[in-house]
């Protein structure tokens, strides 16, 4: 029999547990034989893997093949897209870009600048209402798909630069769905998902950095409600009525002026 | 060209002969390339190598899915090589050398799905959520996934320790 918090204790090996969690599951280890040998089993594994297992590398034929390749599909006729574009492609600059997020958190903000923005807004609420929009299709909603918040929680600590409060409000009419990261102005952003009846809400919860927070507000048919608790931000978004928006921010406040219970 | 040892080492370990990885390889980058416009998201690495592994797809096909990465004789004898030169100890070396191509045999054993999630997250360093979007599954498939495949690991360890108690590392 596997103790069931093999797969926790997995999470705490790979780094993928928030710091409360990682308290916890110490705690646990001190108590449960078969999951420190578990930890010293993983240990092993990795080590051997990383000394020991062939390090393949592209040969410098394969690198010159794909070069030509490359080449040949740039300077083809039937190419789909002006050449100035693709090669642009190529180039370190781009990919440093690509591989920060900024690349893509750069193109989103341009899609915004030109199809979401009436003059003289708050760059801020455009990010929230077409995050909130992307959120809406079914491939983006989230990445940690959960009802219990002792699942979603933690995966915030491995990918979100803020812990968010996450809490299961069934019983009052708010389901917690699960969690996803987003960007928001080039920061990262924790989101928590939630359904209302038919109505999706999501709430982002990002690190206040002194710039001005706007007041809430109504974008686009979607409504937008901010708050402050301690250096977080909050916002929930949704199409949902004011009414019921408040009554689920009225629930994340006294929930996080509390200790949130684990 | 970025992450191109990546994208080799995953297609390797997915494909049935070295060169079958190249032109998996090859056809990633081009696609890759095709498509820029469908860059999304934080991760160029996590991108390339979902493409990467699309374009292995045998290695997910019915019977291909133990596929056999055959031993890597020649790099064996390179990195061997590379190896005596720097090593004071040649006995030292030969052992390592000999538990390298074990273990590549026994990576060899598993399952596709046991082995890619594997190699992205020990030799790729990749976290769940890297994992999940290469590999297209949910997080908690990918935890249990990895559970099983490190413990399938272990287990076929176990089987060549009883098999050749000599060979106890």
């Amino acid at each position: 029999m596997q103790c069931p918090e093999a797969l926790r204790t997995q999470a705490y090996f790979d780094g993928e547990v928030d710091a409360v969690s990682a308290a916890a599951i110490e705690l646990h280890l001190e108590s449960c034989a078969q999951c420190r040998e578990l930890l010293q089993d993983l240990q092993r594994t990795r080590t051997v893997l990383r000394r020991d297992l062939t390090d393949f590398r592209a040969s410098p034929a394969l690198r010159a093949r794909i070069d030509g390749a490359l080449d040949q599909e740039s300077s083809a006729p039937t190419r789909r897209r002006p050449p100035a574009g693709r090669t642009r492609w190529r180039t370190p600059a781009f990919w440093m870009g690509a591989m920060s997020g900024m690349g893509a958190s750069a193109v989103a903000a341009a899609l915004v600048v030109v199809f979401l923005t009436p003059l003289l807004s708050h760059p801020l609420v455009d990010d929230l209402v077409s995050a909130h929009m992307r959120s809406l299709m079914p491939t983006h909603l989230i990445d940690v798909a959960s009802t219990d918040k002792h699942t979603v929680k933690p995966w915030f600590a491995g990918h979100a630069d803020v812990s968010p409060v996450v809490a299961d409000f069934s019983e009052q009419g708010y389901r917690l769905v699960g969690g996803r990261v987003d960007y928001l102005d080039h920061q990262r952003a924790a989101v928590v998902v939630y359904q209302h009846g038919a109505h999706l809400i999501n709430v982002f919860s990002w690190a206040a950095n002194g710039s001005y927070m706007p007041t809430s507000t109504t974008r686009d048919g979607y409504h937008l409600l901010f708050w402050r608790t301690g250096d977080l931000e909050h916002c929930a978004v949704s199409d949902t009525g004011w009414d019921e928006l408040q009554g689920l921010v009225r629930l994340l406040k006294n929930l996080s002026s509390h200790d949130q219970p684990n | 060209m970025p992450h191109l040892d990546a994208a080799y080492r995953f297609a390797r370990w997915l494909a049935r002969s070295p060169g079958d990885a190249d032109d998996a390889v090859q056809e990633a980058f081009l696609r890759a390339y095709r498509s820029f416009d469908a860059l999304r998201g934080s991760d160029a690495k996590a991108w390339l190598l979902t493409i990467v592994r699309n374009c292995s797809s045998t290695a997910f096909r019915g019977e291909q899915r133990r596929a056999f990465v055959p031993l890597p004789e020649d790099e064996a004898q390179v990195d061997g090589a590379a190896m005596i030169a720097t090593t004071p100890d040649p006995e030292t070396a030969a052992i390592r050398r000999d538990e390298e191509r074990t273990l590549d045999r026994l990576m060899t054993s598993l399952s596709a799905e046991h082995r890619e999630v594997l190699v992205l997250r020990e030799i790729e360093d990749m976290d769940y959520r890297e994992i999940a979007t290469v590999t297209n599954l949910p997080i908690g498939t990918v935890m249990s996934r990895l559970a099983r495949a490190r413990a399938a690991l272990k287990a076929s360890w176990l089987q060549e320790i009883e098999a050749k108690p000599h060979a106890v590392p």
